[in-house]
C-alpha cells in the first residue's frame, strides 16, 4: 500500500510540476485563467461544490473501509487476543467438543520444541468446548456455552483477565468459574452464585468473578465459562487429555502476528517431525481472521464505492456540464481572444489552469464531506445495529470511526484527478470554436457528413473492439459484465455506422431500444450467453450504464416527439399552450443541453430505486420465505445429549404442556456426502424425523414444506409419503438445486433428481447411498433429510434435533425460555426461524438504507447541476425573457415555464432511472423464479419519498433562478448584453 | 389620419438615483399620438430615447406624470393586468429582433397571439398568414439562426403587428440591418402603417428612417427638443 501512496503522490507532483511549468509558458492563459476564478467569487464556490462530489463518494467509500477494518480487527483481537496460531485437530466431532482431545503428554512434546523457537513466546495448553449452563441463584440456563479449561499457571503468556471492577485474575480456581460478560448477562449472575457446567458430565461451580469481554475474556467471541484445566476435563470426561494449545508469538498484541509466518513454517515442520500426534494441525488463527476481518471491510468499502460509482460519473458529467456552460458563457469572449491572437491551446490551457484552481479546492473539500458522510453513515448504521447487536458492540462500532492518513490522500489524489481529467476533455472539446460565430453569437451549424465520416470510423472500430470483446468472453463462466459490455459496443458502433447513412433520429433511437433490450432483459443474456456466466456488483453498474445510456439517446433523438405528447396533455387553452411550448423549446430544440441532467438524474435514480427494490425483494422474499423455512414450525433445537422421549417430557411438564402444541424428536447429525461432480466431500448435517413410536408419522403428516422440484413430478404428500416409508429416498435443501451462479453466492455442490447421493457419517465413516427425490423450499435446515432407517444406516439413532410448535396465542419468547428451563441438563439450542429471519433483515435494511443514503450522494450532483443551469439560463435568456415580458407574458407565466422546463428534465431523468431499476430488478427477480437476488417487489414507499425527495429539493434548486427570472424588469433585461 | 388619441404623455419624468448622482432621463415629456400615426423619436446616444419608449409602453415606471394607451393609464395597473394589456393592445420590434432561438419562426409570431388567448389553431392561421404578407411564407418553420437578419426583424415585425394591436413600439429597428435590409424593413414598416392604419413609433438615430414618418420628435436631454 505504501507504493501505492507513494505512487499517487508522484502523480500529484508531476501534475503539479506540469502545471506550473505550463503557466510559467503561458502567462497570458495563466492570467486570464486566475482572474476567471476570482472575478465571481459566489460562482467559484458554486462550481467547488459541484465538482466535490465525486470526491466526497471516493472519500466516504474509503472512510468506510478503514472504519469497517478497524471494527473487524478490533473484534478479532477481542476473540484471538494473544492467540496468534493454533494446534489442533477439528476433522471429527467428538461429542459436544469442536476438538479432537490428544494426551498430555502430547502438549509436553510440543512444547519442548517450541521452546527451542525464538520466535514463539510460549505455549498453552487448554480445552475448549462447549455445553450448558444453569444458574442456580437466578434460576436462568443458559445454552451454547463455550467452556475453556485453562490453568491460571499455565495461562500467562494470554495475559490476565478483568474483573468488570477494573481488577485482574491470573485465572480460574479450582471448584470456580470465571464468566465473561456476556454468559454473565445471559445468566443473570453475580459473583458467588452456585452455577452448573452441563457437558458430558455435570459439573457444579461457584462463579468466582465476572470478566470483560476483552482480549482474554472474549475468546472466542464470548460466551465464555473459564475452569481450570482439570475442571474442564470433568466436564468432557477426558481424564489427563486437552484439545487445544495457544501458540503466542514474541511482541505484542499486534505485533505477534507479523512472525506467524515462519512460526507456522516452524510448527508444521515440528509436528511433521513428531508425526503429526493425533492428527494435529497448526493454524494461524489470528492472521486468518484479522485477513478475513480486513477482507470483510474491503468487501463493505467496495459495495459503497461501485455503486457510488453512478455517483461518481454523474460527478464528471456535471464538471462537464459547469464547464460547457461557462464555455457557452464565454464564447464572445473566447472569440476575441482568438482573434486578437490566442490560439485554440491558449483557450485550452485557459480553463486547463483555472480547472486546476477547482480540482485543488473541490478535492480538498470534498475529502472533508467525505470524511464528514462516512462519519453520519457509521453513526446511522450504528443506530442500526442497536436493534440486533449488544451495547457493547455499537460502541465499539462508533468508537472505531477512523481515517487514515493515507484515504485522505488517496480520495484527493483521485478526486483532483478525476476532476481534473475531465477538465482537460471538455476544455478541448470547447476551445474549438468559430471565431466569427462565437463574437457575433451565431448559433453552430449542423455537423457536416465528414463529421458522420469520422464518427463511423470511431464507430467500425467500436464495434470490433466490441465483438472481440464479446467473442472472447461469451462462452465460459467468467464476469458476465465483459460480454454484456462487449454486445453493448457493437450496438453503439453500428449505430454510428448508421448515423451515416441513415437520419440520427433513426440509427440512435435504434441504438437506444437495442441497449435498453439488451442490458435490461436477463432473459435475453441467458439465450445468448448461456446461464454459466457469474453475476457481479461491477455487472450491475455495466447494466446501469447501457441502459440509461440507451434511455438518454431515446430521450435526446425523440426529445421532439416527447415534448410534443406532454404539451398535448396540458390542453388547448391558449395561455398554457404558450406557457408550455417556451418552458418545454429548450428541451425540445436543444435536447443535448438538457441531457447531461436528464442522464445524471436517471443514473443516480436508477441505483437508488435499484438498491431500494432489492431491499424491498429481500424483505419480501424473507417474509415469504419465514412460513417456508419454518415449515408451520416455531423453533427448531438443537441438544447436546438426545432426547428420545421429547413428546412424553413437554406432556408432563404442566408449564410446557400448555404453551408447546406439538414437540418432535429428529435423529440428527453430521455428515460428509459426495454429490456428483464436486470434489471431495461436503460436509452437512442429516436429520430423519421419526416414524415409528410415541410420535408415529406425526411429522409427514404435520409439516407445512414444500418443494421447489420434485423427482417425476411427485407431489408434496407422495414425497413425504415416499420419505416416511423408504429407506433409499431423500430430499435436500434448496441449496442443493442447479442454479445459475449468481454474484456473492458461496459456491455449493447440487445433485439432480432421481441422482443417488452417497452420504456417510464422519465420526464412523458408515456409509449409504440414497436417491434425492425432491428440492425443499428451505435452506434454513441446511442438508440431506432422510427416513431413521437410512440414519441408522449410517449409525444416527440419536434424538439430539428436535421441533417444537408453540400454542396459539403463546409468546414464542416465553415457550422459548420455558423449553431452554426445561431442557438445559440436554444443552439444548433453540433456533426461532422468524425471528433469525426477522433480524437479518433488520440489519440488511440498515445497509440498505446506508446504501441508498451514500448513493443518493449523487442527487446533489444532479441537483446543484440543475440549480447551475438554471442560474445560467436566467444570465443568457435575460433578453428572451424581458421580450416575453414585452409581449404579455406575465411574472407567473415565466415563473411556470421556467419550472416547467427544468421539472420536464429531472421528472423524465427521475421517471427512466426509477423505470429501468425496476425493470431490471423484476427481470432478475419475477421473471426469473431461481433468482438468488430476492423476489419482486416494488418498494413503493421508498420509490414515492426518493422521487418526491428527488423532486422537490431540485425544486427548491430551481426555483431561486426561476424567481429571478420571473421578476427580471422588462425594460433591463430587454435591452441586457453580458 | 384620426383623430383618436392612442397615447397621451403629460409632464412624464424619469430620475434615476438622487442627489448628485441624479440622473433626469425624462424631463417632463409631453406627448400626443393619433391612431395610424407612424411617429419618430431621434436624438444621439444616451438622450433617452429608449428611456422614452419603455416608459411610454410600460415596460420600465415612470417617476412622475401620467401615461395613457387608448385612455388606460398603464402605470396605474397592476403589473398582470399590465402584461396582459402589452399582449393584448401593444407589439414591440426591437434592434437585435429578440426571437426565442428554440421556437420556429410561425411559434414565434404565435406567441402574442397565445398569450392573449387566441385558440391555437387560429394563432397559427393568422401567424402564417402575416409571415406570407411580409414574405416569409416559405420561412414559417425556420428557426431564427437559419434566417437572415432582415428576415428575422421581419419576423419580430410580423410578431408585434399579428395581434392587431393599439401601437407598435419600435427600438432602432433597422440598427443590426445593412443598408439593403434597413431600407426593406424601413419600407415595410411605413406599408403597414399606411395599409393597416398602424400606429407606430418608432426611435431611431437613422434620418432615413425618421423621414418616413408623420412625425419625428428630437430628443435631447430627457426632452423633445422644440
Amino acid at each position: 500500500m505504501a507504493s501505492v501512496v507513494g505512487g499517487l503522490l508522484l502523480l500529484l507532483l508531476v501534475v503539479a510540476v506540469v502545471v506550473g511549468v505550463l503557466a510559467l509558458r503561458q502567462r497570458v492563459s495563466f492570467r486570464i485563467a486566475m482572474r476567471n476564478v476570482r472575478r465571481g467569487r459566489w460562482r467559484t464556490v458554486l462550481i467547488v461544490l459541484g465538482l466535490l462530489v465525486g470526491t466526497a463518494i471516493i472519500s466516504g467509500s474509503l472512510v468506510i473501509n478503514d472504519t469497517a477494518g478497524t471494527v473487524n480487527t478490533h473484534f478479532t483481537y477481542l476473540a484471538y487476543g494473544f492467540t496468534d496460531e493454533a494446534v489442533y485437530n477439528s476433522s471429527v466431532a467428538q461429542g459436544s467438543a469442536p476438538y479432537v482431545f490428544f494426551p498430555y503428554s502430547t502438549y509436553l512434546t510440543v512444547a519442548g520444541r517450541t521452546a527451542a523457537e525464538p520466535l514463539i513466546a510460549g505455549t498453552t495448553p487448554e480445552i475448549v468446548d462447549t455445553g450448558s449452563a444453569y444458574d442456580r441463584t437466578s434460576g436462568v440456563p443458559e445454552t451454547g456455552v463455550q467452556v475453556i479449561g485453562v490453568d491460571p499457571n499455565a495461562s500467562a503468556l494470554l495475559g490476565a483477565f478483568t474483573y468488570d471492577n477494573g481488577s485482574s485474575t491470573a485465572g480460574p480456581l479450582p471448584g470456580e468459574v470465571l464468566l465473561d460478560d456476556q454468559l454473565a448477562g445471559n445468566l443473570g449472575a453475580s459473583v458467588g452464585d452456585h452455577v452448573v457446567l452441563y457437558g458430558a458430565t455435570a459439573v457444579p461451580l461457584v462463579v468466582q468473578g465476572i470478566v470483560q469481554d476483552d482480549t482474554r475474556g472474549g475468546f472466542f467471541g464470548g460466551n465464555n465459562a473459564f475452569v481450570t484445566l482439570a475442571t474442564a476435563q470433568a466436564f468432557a470426561n477426558e481424564s489427563g487429555a486437552l484439545n487445544f494449545l495457544a501458540v503466542t508469538n514474541v511482541g505484542s498484541l499486534t505485533d505477534g502476528v507479523g512472525h506467524t509466518g515462519p512460526v507456522m513454517t516452524f510448527l508444521n515442520t515440528t509436528l511433521d517431525s513428531l508425526g503429526r500426534p493425533s492428527g494435529l494441525v497448526a493454524v494461524p488463527l489470528l492472521q486468518e481472521n484479522l485477513n478475513a476481518a480486513i477482507a470483510s471491510g474491503q468487501s463493505i468499502a467496495t459495495l459503497f464505492l461501485v455503486l457510488g460509482l453512478f455517483s461518481i460519473l454523474a460527478g464528471a458529467l456535471l464538471i462537464v456540464g459547469i464547464f460547457l456552460t461557462l464555455a457557452e458563457e464565454r464564447k464572445g469572449e473566447m472569440g476575441m481572444l482568438r482573434a486578437v491572437g490566442l490560439s485554440r491551446g491558449g483557450l485550452v490551457y485557459i480553463y486547463l489552469f483555472e480547472g486546476t484552481v477547482y480540482a485543488a479546492l473541490s478535492a480538498l473539500a470534498g475529502t472533508a464531506v467525505g470524511v464528514l458522510v462516512g462519519y453520519v453513515l457509521i453513526r446511522i448504521y450504528a443506530q442500526t445495529l442497536a436493534v440486533t447487536a449488544s451495547a457493547a458492540v455499537v460502541t465499539a462500532f462508533v468508537q472505531s470511526f477512523t481515517v487514515t492518513a493515507q484515504s485522505l490522500l488517496i480520495a484527493y489524489v483521485a478526486g483532483f484527478l478525476l476532476t481534473i481529467v475531465t477538465i482537460a476533455a471538455t476544455s478541448g472539446r470547447v476551445s474549438r470554436l468559430n471565431i466569427v460565430r462565437a463574437i457575433r453569437s451565431i448559433p453552430e451549424p449542423p455537423p457536416q457528413r465528414r463529421v458522420y465520416t469520422y464518427l463511423a470510423y470511431v464507430g467500425g472500430t467500436l464495434a470490433v473492439l466490441g465483438g472481440l470483446l464479446f467473442a472472447a468472453t461469451r462462452v465460459g463462466t467468467g464476469d458476465v459484465s465483459y460480454p454484456l459490455l462487449g454486445l453493448s459496443l457493437v450496438i453503439l458502433g453500428g449505430g454510428l455506422i448508421a448515423a451515416r447513412f441513415v437520419r440520427n433520429r433513426y440509427a440512435f433511437s435504434a441504438v437506444g431500444a437495442l441497449l435498453i433490450a439488451w442490458a435490461g432483459t436477463v432473459e435475453l443474456h441467458r439465450l445468448v450467453l448461456g446461464s454459466s456466466h457469474t453475476d457481479s456488483i461491477f455487472a450491475i453498474f455495466v447494466e446501469g450504464i447501457v441502459l440509461v445510456l440507451g434511455a438518454v439517446l431515446l430521450f435526446v433523438f425523440n426529445s421532439d416527439l416527447i415534448v410534443g405528447g406532454i404539451a398535448r396533455l396540458a390542453g388547448r387553452r391558449p395561455k398554457s399552450v404558450a406557457v408550455v411550448r417556451v418552458g418545454l423549446a429548450y428541451p425540445r430544440r436543444r435536447p443535448m443541453g438538457a441531457a447531461v441532467n436528464f442522464t445524471i438524474f436517471a443514473m443516480v435514480l436508477f441505483t437508488v430505486i435499484l438498491i431500494a427494490a432489492y431491499g424491498a425483494g429481500e424483505t419480501a422474499a424473507v417474509n415469504n420465505s419465514i412460513a417456508a423455512e419454518s415449515g408451520g414450525y416455531t423453533f427448531f433445537g438443537y441438544s447436546t445429549s438426545s432426547i428420545a422421549n421429547l413428546s412424553s417430557l413437554v406432556a408432563a411438564n404442566a408449564t410446557l404442556a400448555s404453551v408447546i402444541s406439538l414437540a418432535l424428536p429428529v435423529t440428527y447429525g453430521t455428515i460428509a456426502d459426495y454429490p456428483a461432480g464436486w470434489t471431495g466431500a461436503w460436509y452437512d448435517q442429516i436429520y430423519a424425523p421419526p416414524t415409528t413410536g410415541a410420535n408415529g408419522q406425526t411429522f409427514y403428516s404435520t409439516n407445512t414444506y414444500n418443494f421447489t422440484a420434485t423427482w417425476h413430478g411427485l407431489s408434496t404428500a407422495e414425497v413425504w409419503q415416499q420419505l416416511a416409508t423408504n429407506a433409499s429416498v431423500a430430499v435436500v435443501d434448496q441449496s442443493y438445486q442447479p442454479v445459475a451462479a449468481s454474484f456473492g453466492a458461496t459456491p455449493h455442490p447440487t445433485v439432480a433428481l432421481g441422482a443417488e447421493l452417497p452420504i456417510q457419517n464422519i465420526g464412523t465413516r458408515a456409509e449409504t447411498n440414497v436417491t434425492v427425490i425432491g428440492y425443499m423450499d428451505q435452506e434454513f435446515l441446511a442438508g440431506v433429510w432422510v427416513n431413521p432407517a437410512a440414519a441408522a444406516a449410517i449409525g444416527y439413532t440419536n434424538f439430539q434435533g428436535s421441533i417444537f410448535r408453540v400454542a396459539p396465542g403463546v409468546s414464542a419468547a416465553t415457550a422459548g425460555q420455558d423449553l431452554k428451563r426445561a431442557f438445559f441438563p440436554y444443552g439444548l439450542q433453540l433456533f426461532n426461524v422468524a425471528e433469525i429471519l426477522q433480524k437479518a433483515v433488520q440489519t440488511l435494511q440498515g445497509v440498505i438504507g446506508l446504501l441508498e443514503i451514500f448513493v443518493a450522494l449523487g442527487l446533489a450532483v444532479g441537483i446543484a447541476g440543475m440549480g447551475i443551469v438554471a442560474l445560467r439560463a436566467v444570465s443568457e435568456r435575460r433578453v428572451q425573457i424581458g421580450m416575453l415580458r414585452a409581449e404579455g407574458f406575465t411574472r407567473g407565466m415565466i415563473l411556470t415555464s421556467f419550472l416547467l422546463e427544468y421539472s420536464y428534465v429531472t421528472l423524465v431523468g427521475i421517471g427512466v432511472g426509477t423505470g429501468l431499476a425496476l425493470w431490471l430488478y423484476y427481470n432478475a427477480t419475477a421473471l426469473n423464479p431461481s433468482s438468488p437476488v430476492g423476489t419482486f417487489a416494488v418498494p413503493t414507499a421508498a420509490v414515492v419519498s426518493i422521487v418526491v425527495v428527488a423532486y422537490v429539493l431540485t425544486l427548491a434548486a430551481i426555483a431561486g433562478p426561476s424567481w429571478k427570472a420571473a421578476t427580471l424588469p422588462p425594460a433591463e433585461a430587454v435591452r441586457y448584453t453580458e | 389620419m384620426s383623430t383618436e388619441v392612442v397615447v397621451a404623455g403629460a409632464d412624464v419624468w424619469k430620475v434615476y438615483g438622487s442627489g448628485d448622482t441624479e440622473v433626469r432621463a425624462l424631463a417632463g415629456l409631453n406627448l400626443t399620438i393619433h391612431r395610424g400615426e407612424m411617429v419618430a423619436v431621434m436624438g444621439p446616444s444616451g438622450c433617452g430615447k429608449t428611456t422614452f419608449l419603455n416608459c411610454f409602453s410600460g415596460l420600465d415606471d415612470i417617476t412622475r406624470g401620467t401615461v395613457t394607451l387608448e385612455g388606460v393609464n398603464i402605470h396605474a395597473l397592476p403589473d398582470r393586468a399590465k402584461s396582459e394589456f402589452r399582449a393584448r393592445r401593444m407589439g414591440f420590434v426591437f434592434q437585435s429582433y429578440n426571437l426565442l432561438p428554440v421556437l420556429s419562426a410561425a411559434e414565434n409570431v404565435e406567441l402574442p397571439l397565445l398569450i392573449s388567448g387566441t385558440a391555437p389553431a387560429e394563432a397559427r392561421e393568422r401567424s402564417v398568414t402575416i409571415l406570407r404578407e411580409l414574405g416569409l411564407g416559405d420561412r414559417a418553420t425556420f428557426r431564427p439562426a437559419e434566417l437572415s437578419g432582415g428576415q428575422q426583424q421581419r419576423v419580430s415585425l410580423a410578431r408585434a403587428l399579428v395581434a392587431n394591436p393599439a401601437i407598435v413600439w419600435a427600438d432602432e429597428p433597422t440598427g443590426n440591418l445593412d443598408e439593403e435590409g434597413s431600407v426593406q424593413v424601413t419600407t415595410l414598416l411605413r406599408e403597414l402603417n399606411l395599409r393597416h392604419h398602424q400606429t407606430m413609433v418608432v426611435v431611431t438615430h437613422d434620418p432615413d428612417v425618421a423621414a418616413k414618418c408623420d412625425r419625428t420628435y428630437a430628443m435631447r436631454d430627457g426632452r423633445f427638443a422644440p
